[in-house]
Parts: structure tokens; sequence; C-alpha cells
């Protein structure tokens, strides 16, 4: 846009870089994703000083240019191509005053690609508190930049950072280092091929691998300016030296810590945090308030939801023509949607949670205390929060992966999670147990029951360790992983921006994989409401004419169940029954499984509805139903103890959740994953039922 | 068909046409930037 | 003292006095995990492995495999 001036703000990780942007941009902020991969993208505007407009780009925090993630290296690509749409006029480098030697480096680095840059130096508020000092005028001359001295916690500063902002014309695009200076030969020959390039540009390019649309790079490719990555290596590192000699020269005179009166909080809450045993019982502690909250803390908010969804599709049956748009909007649309903002109270939740987690710090923590568990398995030390988060919904876990920052381990988290017992199979887990089960007590004390509940949710997580170990072996690691993680200081987090981030997953989920549920949704009613030839819509006089006569409600069960069992999914129902016959199952269940995709819990409904009990909530009734039903082939009770081992094997291993798909796509950036997610698991669950009812039977 | 049909099938067939294009159109817009030298 | 940061105890600092480039990521080394500096390692997680440092004002945690490619002189208490 014309007129707006474009912004970026770069910064190390934890420097409060996202509460700047907060402050800049309020509500008007805007998150998508870069083109083809996975990495956020986080834009919004704000109003600057005479009424000049600001476009702000959020980049990803990042310690330094040389790029060792693709989050990172979104920040070299932008900054490196001058034709970008985002390549900014002024560039604001935002840092953390406690942290000014490390976070000066990336600084000095993006100086050096003459950029106009203003230092953000943030956290002032805690200046006292540890003693320091700075003197702002011999760092401005020093550092050829601006600085403005900000608190995004008290919201001091932001406006003489606008100031600065606007008048970013009159910043010197004076390098601090010259790159020259690294090693002195190898550049002067840079400078004499290239003389119209920055020096530290083309250097970049060089050492980096990321792909930047520049000609230069395959032109510098195969020259003699290509070196060996064990030589660039040892450049860098001596580039690294000498930044920091001009860092540490420029803070010994412009910045002095009184350590007598500095206080850390730091080291005495990680004694506890860390701790060999405490650590771990805190941790197991939080985990537990975490799933506590998405699972009972959920249930009111979601209760209102399911019945205010019920209320309006009643409503819109009531007050429309009865025909097929009514039955459309009513069971299609509304359920839809229904089934999409139900999720909502979970999300919320849980995201409030690991705001708090990631703003405090404590995040890093876990990281530090898991990695040894979960590095075998492919997985991060942040996999944890998902995984448990699983056990009551894989939608709202799925989208916690995203603070994993290596690509890979969230890739496999994301695959993994759904193996975990989630709420949805616990109503077909209850009833089938209560079918196949004895009531009998271990030692008196112990029911079966329970126990055999517990062993399913065991099974779930071995699942997911099992299938991140096999993805660990199968997936290639494209570069060797290192581990380097930061161990932020300890913050009170900002409630703004736990509420705004909350505000924000809640938005993605509901635009992003709500769309595609709703879509999903629509089809399936299309599915179960129409069926080919006349059988369907002559369902009422079929059954009149087959049966006894029955009063209405009688009759309304069994048109229903004819009908379902006529539609298309009543027929997919049938035709896969060849292939279920194996695992002990009759058509009827096939339907019911078919169902199941819209949502698990779907199967008990279904089953009601089949065996012309459509109408009852009852479960007692519908167990008593289920357990009355033979098969006419066998002669023996349908929900035989090897039929229903095998179903509760299946569910607890197949992929039967459209939500879980939509939402792997969304986070994946890709169909590829939830069709392998949805064949792969499904393949799995198929091959552990078979085998458990032919053993079993 | 009756006009509730009508529109009826007509928010079907545009529920497959979004899933559709959301399947096809997204290869479309993929770099291959699986390979950006990144982790 | 020579050593490396693996063998070092809880509490214990050391200085950088050398280390295997080809096996350290570059990352480390922005840290401010450079030769001349002063590292103290604060924690080591129960299994032994990661190793929590503080180096040049930055408190990272690494892996006890990078750990061992670091070479360390120990800072007696004298000389603290």
């Amino acid at each position: 846009m014309a007129g707006s001036l474009k912004i970026a703000l770069i910064g190390n990780p934890n420097t409060g870089k996202t509460s700047v942007f907060n402050h800049l941009t309020g509500l008007n902020q805007q998150v998508g994703n870069y083109p083809g991969i996975t990495v956020e993208r986080k834009t919004g505007s704000c109003k600057l000083p005479g009424i000049v407009k600001g476009n702000i780009i959020d980049l990803p925090g990042t310690y330094s240019l040389n790029a060792s993630s693709m989050d990172e290296n979104v920040v070299i690509e932008l900054l490196l191509n001058k034709t970008d749409k985002d390549y900014p006029d002024v560039a604001v480098v935002v840092t953390d005053v406690e942290n000014l030697k490390r976070n000066l480096l990336l600084f000095t680095q993006i100086k050096d690609l003459e950029i106009p840059t203003i230092l953000a130096i943030n956290m002032a508020d805690r200046m006292d508190k540890k003693g320091i000092s700075l003197d702002i005028p011999y760092l401005e001359s020093r550092l050829n930049t601006k600085i403005a001295l900000i608190s995004s916690r008290k919201g001091t500063g932001i406006a003489d950072l606008k100031e600065l902002i606007v008048n970013y014309k009159s910043l010197s695009t004076e390098p601090c280092l010259h790159a020259s200076s690294i090693d002195p030969d190898y550049f002067n020959k840079l400078r004499k091929a290239f003389p119209n390039e920055l020096l530290y540009k083309l250097w970049l390019l060089i050492s980096q691998d990321a792909n930047f649309g520049l000609s230069h790079k395959t032109e510098l490719m195969g020259t003699s300016f290509t070196k060996t990555r064990a030589d660039l290596k040892r450049l860098q590192q001596k580039e690294t030296i000498k930044r920091y000699q001009f860092i540490n020269d420029v803070l010994k005179v412009g910045q002095v810590i009184d350590t007598s009166k500095a206080k850390d909080l730091r080291a005495r809450l990680d004694r506890v945090l860390t701790h060999k045993i405490f650590g771990y019982v805190i941790f197991l502690g939080i985990l537990m308030l975490i799933f506590q909250s998405i699972f009972s803390w959920s249930e009111l908010p979601m209760g209102l939801i399911e019945e205010g969804t019920a209320w309006l599709s009643n409503f819109v049956l009531g007050n429309m023509a009865p025909g097929k748009l009514s039955d459309l909007l009513a069971n299609g649309v509304i359920a839809g949607i229904g089934g999409v903002v139900i999720f909502i109270p979970q999300i919320a939740f849980l995201f409030l949670f690991i705001s708090l987690l990631e703003e405090s710090g404590y995040m890093s923590r876990v990281v530090f205390l898991m990695d040894r568990l979960m590095k075998p398995f492919g997985l991060s030390g942040k996999s944890v929060v998902p995984l448990i988060s699983g056990t009551a919904c894989a939608i709202p876990a799925i989208m916690a992966a995203r603070n994993i920052e290596n690509w890979r381990e969230r890739l496999i988290t994301i695959l993994v999670t759904p193996f975990t017992t989630c709420s949805a199979r616990l109503p077909v887990y209850i009833i089938l147990i209560s079918l196949i089960i004895p009531e009998t007590k271990l030692a008196g004390i112990f029911s079966l029951q329970g126990l055999t509940l517990m062993a399913l949710y065991l099974l779930g997580f071995l699942g997911a360790i099992l299938s991140a170990w096999i993805l660990n072996k199968i997936l290639d690691a494209k570069h060797k992983s290192f581990f380097v993680a930061e161990m932020p200081n300890y913050k009170l987090p900002l409630l703004k921006n736990v509420g705004l981030n909350v505000l924000e997953k809640t938005k993605a989920f509901v635009y992003g994989a709500g769309k595609i549920i709703l879509a999903l949704s629509i089809i399936i009613w299309f599915l179960g409401s129409h069926g080919p030839g006349d059988n369907f819509s002559n369902a009422e006089e079929i059954v009149k004419g087959q049966q006894r006569p029955l009063n209405p409600e009688e009759l309304d069960d069994a048109v229903a169940a004819y009908q379902l069992e006529h539609s298309y999914i009543g027929i997919m129902g049938k035709t896969i029954e060849p292939v279920i016959r194996p695992l002990g199952y009759d058509w009827k269940i096939g339907v019911a499984i078919v169902s199941s995709f819209a949502a698990r819990e779907v199967f008990v409904g279904t089953l009601a509805t089949i065996y012309n009990i459509g109408s009852t909530d009852n479960e007692v009734t519908i167990r008593e139903r289920m357990d009355s039903e033979i098969d006419p082939i066998t002669g023996k009770k349908v929900f035989n103890f090897a039929t229903g081992i095998s179903l509760l094997l299946f569910y607890a291993f197949a992929m039967q959740c459209i939500s879980t798909l939509a939402i792997t796509k969304k986070e994946t950036n890709s169909w590829k994953w939830p069709l392998i997610q949805l064949f792969g698991m499904s393949a799995f669950a198929y091959v552990v039922s078979l085998i458990a009812y032919q053993l079993l039977k | 068909m009756d006009i509730q049909s009508i529109i009826a099938y007509i928010l079907v067939a545009g529920a497959a046409a979004f899933l559709v294009k959301k399947i096809f159109f997204k290869k479309k817009k993929k770099k291959d930037c699986g390979d950006c030298g990144c982790n | 003292m020579k050593t490396t940061l693996a063998a070092l105890k809880k509490g214990q600092k050391a200085t950088i006095t050398d280390f295997n480039i080809d096996a350290i990521p570059l990352k480390l080394l922005e840290m401010g995990c450079l030769p001349g500096n002063v590292v103290e390692l604060l924690q080591i997680a129960p299994l032994g492995d990661p190793l929590y440092i503080n180096v040049n004002d930055s408190h990272v945690a690494i892996r006890r495999e990078t750990a061992l490619e670091i070479d360390v002189e120990l800072l007696d208490v004298a000389s603290l």
C-alpha cells in the first residue's frame, strides 16, 4: 500500500518482541503462513505520529542471521531480498536490557545490511532491580543508531519508539563491523568481483543454504569463492568473535552493572523447578491441572453449546416448512457449525495454560526436564503437553504442537497425538466394556471393567510412543539437529499477550479447520439422508407395508432405521461388510463405524437408530438392545467377547475423526499428512482388530 | 424438485467444490520449500 | 586443571579453552560459548542429560554429547 511505512520487528526470542508488537498493533493483527511452509507470518498495522500508517511484520525470533531453522531462515530471506513486498523501510531490533551483550550480536549483523535500524532496549523496568545503568548517547554514537528505552510491561517508551520510526530517514546506515575484517584477502576479492553488492550480504549468501531468489547465488556457486562447510564455519566463528569483541568494547563503557544490587530470582526458581525430584513432581502437577481444565472445566460450556445447537436446530425445523433445505440446515449446517464451536472451550483453556507457561519462561524448563526421555522417539521436550492434552481431545493438542520449533519433532508429535485416548472414544469404550466385561472385582478391590479402561488408555500411549519411534526411524533428518535451548528469565506473564494469543488460536481454528469441518458435515449429511433408487424416499410406505401397525413413535424409529440402511452411508456400511466380517462385525456395525468418521461418539447413536430405537436417549435401553442382538448367520450374540475386544481395539487405533484430519491439514499445510494418518492408522487398527478377533473367537 | 431441494443441493455441491479446491489448489502454491536447508 | 565441560560438577566454573568446531553448532558460539569466556554449570538433568549452563550471561541447555566436545580449564575458587 503506497504511503505506509514498512517496519520489521526483529530480535532474539524472549525479549518481549511480541509484547512490543502487541503494543504497536493492538487488535489490528493478522496471522497467516509464509507460502509453502508452516512458519507463522504475523503482520499488523499501527498509527504513527503525523498521520503516517505503519505496516509491521513481526519476524520469528532469531539469535543471529546465520539461520539454523526454518523460522530463522524466513528472517534472512526477507532481509536479503529487496524485491520482497515485505522488505522493510526500517528495522526495529528488540533487545532485553538484561541480555544486551548477546542480543547485540543480531543487531550488529542487521546494521551491516545497511538497513535503517532502531535499537529498542526492552524491559527497562528491570534495570533498577538488576543494578544496570546505560549511557544512551554513548551507545547511540558507537552503534550508529537511535535507541528507544522501553518497557513493554509498563507500556513506557512506545511513543518514543514511534517517533523514531517515523523519522527513520535520519538514521545512519553505517555498518558496525566491516565484514571484510573477517578475512581481508577473501573479501577484497569478493569486492572486486561484485563491486555493487554489499559485502556482508554476499557473505551471507555464500555461507547460507537458503534460497533467496537472487541471481547472484547461482553465479557464486561453482566459482572460486565457494568454500567447504568446515571453512565456512571457521570464518563464521571468526565473525562471531569479532562481533563480540566490538560489543564487549562498547558495553564496557556504555553499560554499568552494579552486581551488589542484582537479585537473582531465576537461580532460586531454577533450583526448585529443575530439581531431580521436585522438578518432575511440580511438572506432573501442572500437567494434571491442564488435563483437568480441558476435561472437566470445559464440560459446562460444552454442554451449553450442545444445548444451544440442539435448540437452534429445533428452531429451524419448527419455523421452516419441512423440506430438504430445512433438514440440511438443521442436521447438516447447524450440526456442523456446532461441531466446530464445541471445541472452543477446550482450545481456549489449553492455550491459556500454554501461553502462561511460555510467557513465564517455565516451558524451557519443561524441555530441559523431558528432553532425555523424548529424544529417542524423535520428540521434543515440549511434546509432552500435546500428548497429555490429547487424552482430552486431539484437536487443541495438535494445535499446541505449534510451539515446538523443530519441524521434524513437531510433525512427529502431530502425527502420533491422535493415538492417545481422547474423550470421544469414552462413550464407545464404556458401552462395549459394560457389554463384554463382567462386573467382577479383582482381589475384591480392582474392578475388572475399570482395569480394562485403564488398559485402553495405556494402549493409546504405547501406540503413540511406538509410532513416534517408528517415524523417527523412517523420516529422514536432513541435517543433524543440534540442541541449544535458551533458559530465559522468569517473568510474570502479561495478560494482554496471553489473551491475544488465546484469541488468535481460537480464530485460527474456527476459520481454518472450521471451514473444512463444515463442508465435510454437509457432505456427510447428504450421504446419510439420500439413497439410490426409491427405497430411501418411499421409506415410510415400505415400512408400513412390511410391519404390523405401529404407534407414531415406533413408526418414526422404524422409518429412520430403514432410511439409514438404504442411504449412501448404509450402502457403504453394507459394502464393507465382507471386509469387516473377519473382524467380527456385521453390516450394522459397519454403518456405525462409517458414521463415526464425523465424530467417534456418534457410534452409539447410530447403532441405536439402526436397532429401531433412534428416538431414545436411555443408555440402559440401548445397551440391553445391543446385548440381545443375534447374528443371523452365526446364531450367536453380535456383541460377544471377541467382537467386543476387536471393536475396542479398532476404536483405539483407527483414525476416525474428520476434525482431527482437518486440523492436521491446517497445521502441516498439506493433505499428505492427514491422509497418511487416515490410512496408516486405520490399516493398523484393521490388522490388530483382525488378529484379536481371530484369536479370541 | 421444490425450491428447498434445489437450494439444498446447491449448498452440497458448493461444499464438495470447496473441498476439491482445497485439495488441488494447495499444490499450485506450494514451493518446494521443504528443503530450505533447515534443521 | 584441563577437562571437558561434560565433566564439570554442579556449580563449578571454568574457562573455555578450545572446542571441536565441527561438533559444536554455530548457534552455541553465537550464544557466547567462545574461547576465553567463563562457563558455569548450573544444573544437570536427572538422567545426566541435558546440561544447564551459564556462559557469557546466556543461560542455555545443551546435550552431553555437545558438552564433551568443549575443553575447559577449571577455575579454582581462589581466582574467582
